[in-house]
């Protein structure tokens, strides 16, 4: 395909895009709220824009992390300046400037005071958060993990609720315990590494080849290790029992902030389970894994039914989160393709639905001020459109087949199901309280008797409608047509469980299988496209070593990271 | 693909391209007739194209009719089958038009088209505020997920329109959303069917694990293959082929109880009836419930070896089609009458399929379809005619005013009765004799008592039906209105209140209350007089009176609405000097019509499929056209055996038996205007009344077992989140806060006291010392001479 020239550093740009814009607001005076309004969005628009080309120049016939931009930053201790994207991130930094400008435009009417430091936090907010997507060092990972809390801490604790400081606080705190468990156990690595291999290297691919070294220590370390990393993702994640810094954040944060908080925030948990525990600790995953399971369960369930009778609209959907961020969880823990694909896939529908479902909060809240479920009642009659559009995200929320929800959902627990059957048949009862909750909460604000105060609420204006549609839109074209969304993340979750559960493919010719698919004419649409994949064949990890699993798809990188070396004259 | 086979998508899609249209702009048109001719058109071309492909298969061979288009891949999961080996899945959004499928959709797309014209009468009211384009709307999706769960290629595409028809049922149950009652059955009915749904996703899966694959070629193709295995190993669980079948059959049938309102999952299904009559008549009673049946009769290979499966099916059929017939009995609500039945008749088809006579009990859906739906029509335009009153102790005599909803209510229910030779009576009798031929098994009566026991409950269960609906049938168009005027016999409905207090509990079943002064937001009871028991009512009554008159009326009644409250208008009505000008009249043609021609086919289906032994007046078209997807089971019970004469004696007994039932429910009701007999009996055996009154209390157990255990358990579970999950994190909070403060005093006190106390104690040095500095020559003489005495007395005198 043909590489534009400057194209290897677009998804950089896109990264610096929101940074640069916000500085440039920084020179604009403080009265001119219009300027940062339309400024922002513009700048959110633009990167998103800019975001496009990378869908459709990307190589989906690799595993391989592309786009890759190296140079030395710290040589003395390993620290390079290395950005890159596989298919895995792709999605996600999509969906984070797919948010991002939502999160902006939704803004307009809510935010009222300081909007100049508003659109500022918000667009460092999305620099940060598309750092973390697109760093391929793990010094560079951490900074970023730790820089967005700041933005976020401002988002609350300035323009959130009543008891915003102790929201914040609780955030930051919160989730900086578990950076910092998390910092202690990439330093343990880190020092682990030069002992084994006496070189320094913070690259994420150097970490997962730490992999077989790891599993050389003792139990007790290894446990000790994996949990340092556990910890630091489930905060974020959250999964139960350290999920109680959500529901306060998410009900205090304006409705941008619960946007961003819910679309992406909590997705670097997710994330970081993917890229970095999963695959750095295959060994101990086994003894840990009824802990992290039993984790999840109570979660998906425990998060369903305390959603059910919460009074709060914003309280009531922060815990529907927690059920669905247990179902994803229970998706990356089947350790099998399916599972892999539907907690992706879950990750992208929560980004969407659960923003769908907070700007639908923030609408009636921005009428009225008022968020308790029960000051609301019969807004179907005089609220036509949200009641389509609420509709629409519930039936997203909770798994309707032909919308997104329900592709995740179904690959999780099919892919669970494979795995753990018992524990996909305990999930599957939370999606059955899940449509309990959501239907009731449905019921209790838009059906019933209309009272006078709610009679005078108007429906969604032009401003509102414009950025619902993409969402809406979005629900839709993933729940009708996820196959190419699939075919992005295809081979770096193939690549992924041959890294944490080769047996998974023992005794499977995937050629053949793909061979005997095609013949059997299922398939056949997609078949022509299926040719480049015999060109790289599939290697069994538990056949060789280590070393060659990590380093097989990052050939691209390697030619860069010689040019690094031989730049800095070596160390 | 051929040019015809790719036109296969539009059958399904016009009706959601209806719902896309008359949804967006609705909201601008809803005064015209475009709205309807989108709606009725989408759905008329889809039945056109419908009967299009069943004419095109019937030309070809029998074991070639199958025509499928592939629109586009939804999805690929990777997966793995028995058999060795991943297989790559791939999801296809693509139909299939085959004998079963082509058959549903002729049935759903034929009966659909009905129903809404019907309904461009019923629900004419509602053309002057925004409700009339959403109905139109969410029936033209309905008939999109319906017509996608027929004609889906495999289990995903059916189970897209499985959910998909929920939401649909769950929008249009709630359609009068702002009647709390209608609103709750709409959440109940969706909720329920989520626990069935639970059932589905398993044997899904588990079908996935066995095949690799849902797609129903691929399944069909490999179900021998599969079986070759003398055993299979999932989950490290290793089990003969048919236990896993058996296993896969269970879950999938607790799908089933879900959609087609099983025991014990049937609860949602009378409460659904708070929807509007056509929804009940399409959704809840031609179609939608039927989903069930289809989707078993559909994956008939797996259940023709899954022999508990069958077994399990029989059971719950049974059960199911004699104990809601009972429940039918004691129902005042005509709409909770023929809800009840619709279950009953259901559990009937249900022991057609667990017998594994899967075609006789698809033959009863379509003959259910028919007479049922023709009941349910005729009974909204009963209803309608007396201005939304459902109770029919409010009704009566109305043979007079409305012949033609009569006459076709009358023959479907000799249909429903399975009175020879309507047709109930085919579909019925070959239900129940192929159940009872599994005991019978050529003529040595050892087959498995269950058959027995099941065909006994199904008897039963007939006799129930016959005697509820002549019950409906008298106590609607015999004897005297009761709408309005004299109630000599005290028949009529007592107040709402009183009819709490009746019920004998008043908190749950509050809406049943509510139906029996039918709430539908518009029109009640317009006639002005008598009715003390709605006298709360009469503000609205008032309001709605005037808004259907300013209105533009579209057909008779809608005006006629009005006129209770204008007797200055009455001169104007025909109808005035016929009776009482606030009594009931016949529905304009686009009501009576369809229940007209759904009663034709009620009264002369039955000879689509005629059984064997009656072979002189016919031949089992319908059997032998589901044939080629009807596995081995199937052809045993099929006509290569001689007619016993067992058959024929069953055959009429179960003719004579349906006539006394009618004749006990006519002696009763019809015979003794006072219903006397009833009364008696209901003082009789007051507890017996209560309980099947109320349907057995099962909502109140479910209530008492499930529901507010599980409600309590939130509120628990979300006090340990308050208290001791935050608790921990906020403790954690507190206690760093307490250990500040204590670092803090141990800081002040002991740290920097430390260091304060070695400045105080020098400065108290410094103070003595300071003291004697104090700078007089005479002090420090007296010192001297002092230290010189202590000197010399230690020197010299010690």
């Amino acid at each position: 395909m043909p590489m534009i020239p400057w194209f290897n550093n677009l998804p950089l740009w896109v990264t610096a895009v929101p940074l640069l814009g916000a500085l440039a607001l920084l020179f604009v005076p403080k009265a001119k709220r219009r300027v940062f309004e339309l400024g922002a969005l513009a700048i959110a628009l633009l990167d998103f824009i800019l975001c496009v080309p990378l869908w459709f120049q990307y190589d989906r016939s690799t595993a391989a992390v592309q786009w890759v931009t190296q140079m030395d930053w710290i040589p003395s201790i390993g620290v390079k300046f290395s950005i890159g994207m596989d298919g895995i991130s792709l999605v996600l930094f999509l969906l984070t400037t797919f948010i991002g400008a939502i999160a902006v435009w939704c803004s307009f009417t809510a935010i009222t005071e300081r909007f100049k430091e508003f659109y500022i936090w918000l667009l460092v907010m999305q620099f940060t958060m598309l750092g973390v997507f697109i760093c391929q060092d793990m010094f560079l990972f951490y900074l970023f993990w730790e820089i967005m809390l700041v933005p976020m801490y401002f988002l609350i604790a300035i323009w959130g609720g009543p008891q915003k400081l102790y929201a914040a606080i609780k955030l930051f705190l919160y989730t900086l315990a578990g950076g910092v468990l998390m910092l202690v156990g990439i330093l343990a690595i880190y020092f682990l590494q030069y002992k084994t291999t006496g070189t320094y290297d913070l690259s994420i691919a150097s970490f997962h080849n730490m992999a077989g070294a790891i599993s050389q220590q003792t139990q007790a370390f290894q446990v000790l290790l994996c949990l340092s990393f556990f910890l630091g993702f489930a905060i974020k994640v959250p999964m139960f029992p350290f999920h109680t810094w959500l529901p306060d954040a998410h009900v205090q944060a304006p409705t941008a902030g619960s946007v961003i908080l819910a679309g992406i925030l909590l997705k670097m948990g997710t994330y970081g389970f993917v890229r970095f525990l999963l695959p750095i600790f295959p060994d101990i995953l086994p003894t840990l894994m009824p802990w992290f399971l039993t984790l999840t369960i109570i979660g998906v369930v425990y998060g369903a039914l305390v959603a059910m009778i919460q009074k709060d609209m914003k309280k009531l959907v922060a815990y529907s989160s927690v059920s669905h961020l247990g179902l994803c969880m229970l998706g990356l823990f089947a350790l099998n393709p399916n599972g892999i694909m539907g907690g992706m896939f879950q990750m992208i529908n929560h980004g969407i639905s659960t923003s769908g479902l907070f700007l639908i909060v923030g609408i009636v809240y921005e009428r009225r001020h008022v968020r308790m479920i029960a000051d609301f009642g019969g807004l179907s009659k005089n609220m036509p459109i949200y009641a389509t559009v609420f509709m629409i995200m519930t039936m997203s929320s909770i798994g309707l087949p032909g919308l997104n929800g329900f592709i995740g959902e179904f690959a999780i627990l099919q892919g669970a199901f494979q795995a753990k059957p018992w524990w996909a048949v305990v999930a599957t009862s939370g999606i059955i309280l899940g449509a309990a909750y959501m239907l009731w909460l449905y019921q209790r604000v838009m059906f019933g008797k209309l009272d006078d105060i709610n009679a005078n609420m108007k429906d969604l204006n032009a401003r509102e409608i414009a950025y619902f549609a993409p969402l809406v839109l979005a629900c839709f074209w993933i729940g009708l047509r996820p196959a190419p969304i699939m075919k992005v993340l295809e081979k770096p979750i193939e690549n992924l469980v041959m890294q944490i559960n080769p047996d998974f493919y023992k005794g499977q010719d995937l050629e053949q299988i793909k061979a005997d698919a095609a013949q059997l004419g299922i398939g056949a649409m997609e078949a022509p496209e299926r040719e480049d994949d015999v060109e790289v064949p599939i290697q069994y990890p538990y056949q060789q070593d280590e070393d060659e699993i990590g380093e097989a798809p990052q050939t691209q990188e390697e030619s860069l990271d010689d040019d690094g070396e031989a730049g800095s004259g070596g160390r | 693909m051929s040019m015809e086979s790719s036109i296969l998508w539009l059958i399904p899609f016009l009706p959601a391209f209806g719902a896309l249209i008359n949804g967006i702009t609705g909201r601008w048109l809803r005064k015209t007739k475009i709205v309807d001719c989108v709606a009725l058109g989408s759905v008329g071309i889809s039945f056109l194209l419908s009967v299009f492909f069943f004419i095109w298969l019937l030309a070809l061979e029998p074991s070639q009719r199958v025509v499928t288009q592939s629109l586009w891949v939804w999805f690929d999961l990777g997966g793995a089958n028995v058999l060795g080996g991943l297989s790559q899945n791939v999801m296809e959004w693509a139909y299939r038009a085959d004998t079963l499928s082509i058959a549903m959709a002729l049935l759903v797309s034929g009966a659909g088209f009905l129903i809404h014209l019907f309904s461009t009468g019923y629900m004419s009211e509602e053309r002057s505020d925004g409700r009339y384009y959403r109905f139109m709307a969410y029936m033209n999706l309905f008939m999109f997920s319906m017509l996608n769960l027929v004609l889906g290629n495999n289990i995903m595409m059916m189970f897209l329109g499985w959910e998909g028809v929920g939401l649909c049922s769950y929008l249009l149950i709630g359609f009068y959303f702002d009647k709390d009652f209608a609103a709750i059955a709409g959440k109940k009915a969706f909720v329920v069917n989520r626990v069935g749904d639970f059932g589905f996703l398993i044997g899904f899966f588990l079908l996935f694990m066995i095949f690799g694959s849902v797609d129903y070629n691929t399944m069909m193709g490999l179900t021998r293959d599969v079986l070759a295995q003398s055993e299979i190993t999932l989950f490290g669980v290793t089990c003969a082929a048919t236990w896993w079948f058996n296993l896969v059959g269970i879950c999938l049938f607790i799908g089933a109880c879900g959609k087609s309102a099983q025991i014990p999952l049937y609860v949602w299904l009378p409460d659904a009836m708070a929807g509007p009559t056509p929804v009940s008549a399409l959704i809840h009673a031609a179609t939608m419930v039927t989903s069930g049946l289809y989707m078993v009769c559909r994956m008939n290979f797996i259940y023709v070896n899954a022999e508990t499966a069958l077994a399990v099916i029989l059971a719950v059929g049974a059960l199911t089609a004699f104990v809601s017939a009972t429940m039918g009995l004691a129902q005042y609500d005509i709409k909770k009458v023929l809800a009840y039945s619709t279950v009953s008749q259901l559990g009937f088809m249900f022991m057609g399929m667990g017998a594994g006579a899967f075609s006789a009990g698809l033959f009863h859906v379509f003959t259910h379809a028919f007479f049922k739906a023709a009941l349910f029509l005729g009974a909204g335009a009963v209803i309608v005619a007396c201005h939304h009153e459902q109770d029919m102790r409010n009704m009566g005599g109305l043979r007079k005013y409305m012949p033609i909803t009569f006459i076709s209510m009358g023959v479907a229910t000799l249909a429903i009765c399975g009175i020879f030779p309507f047709s109930g009576y085919f579909s019925k009798d070959d239900i129940l004799w192929k159940v009872f031929e599994g005991w019978y098994n050529h003529g040595h009566y050892d087959g498995p008592m269950l058959n027995l026991t099941a065909w006994i409950l199904g008897m039963l269960g007939a006799f129930c039906t016959a005697f509820y609906m002549t019950r409906l049938m008298v106590m609607t168009f015999w004897g005297d209105f009761r709408g309005a005027g004299d109630d000599p016999h005290g028949l009529r409905a007592p107040a709402a209140a009183q009819h709490n207090a009746h019920d004998g509990h008043d908190g749950h079943d509050g809406h049943d209350a509510h139906d029996a002064h039918s709430h539908h937001g518009h029109g009640h009871h317009s006639h002005g007089h008598g009715q003390h028991a709605h006298g709360h009512h009469a503000q609205a009554d008032n309001h709605h009176g005037h808004s259907q008159h300013d209105a533009r009326g579209y057909d008779g009644y809608s005006s006629h609405g009005a006129h209770g409250e204008h007797p200055d208008r009455n001169e104007h009505h025909e109808q005035h000097e016929q009776h009482d000008s606030h009594g009931p009249r016949e529905v304009s043609w686009n009501m009576w019509l369809p229940v007209a021609i759904l009663a034709g086919l009620a009264l002369i289906g039955g000879f689509l499929n005629v059984p064997h032994s009656l072979h002189f007046l016919g031949d089992s078209h319908f059997s032998d056209w589901l044939h080629p997807l009807m596995f081995q089971r199937e052809a045993a019970h099929g006509a290569n055996h001689a007619v016993p004469a067992i058959e024929y004696l069953l055959q009429i007994f179960a003719v004579l038996w349906a006539l006394m039932a009618i004749f006990l429910a006519w002696w009763i009701y019809k015979m003794d205007p006072a219903w006397s007999k009833a009364k008696a009996f209901v003082a009789m055996f007051p507890g017996l009344y209560r309980w099947v009154h109320n349907k057995y209390f099962v909502d109140e157990f479910y209530d008492l077992v499930i529901v507010n255990p599980c409600k309590r358990l939130s509120a628990q579970l979300w006090a340990f989140d308050a208290w001791v999950v935050d608790g921990m994190v906020n403790g954690a909070a507190r206690f760093s806060v307490l250990a500040g403060r204590f670092t803090f005093w141990i800081d002040l006190r002991i740290v920097d006291g430390l260091v304060n106390a070695a400045a105080w104690i020098l400065q108290q040095i410094a103070l003595f010392f300071r003291a004697i500095q104090s700078g007089r020559v005479q002090h420090y003489a007296f010192v001297m001479f002092l230290g010189f005495l202590t000197f010399a007395f230690w020197r010299f005198l010690v």
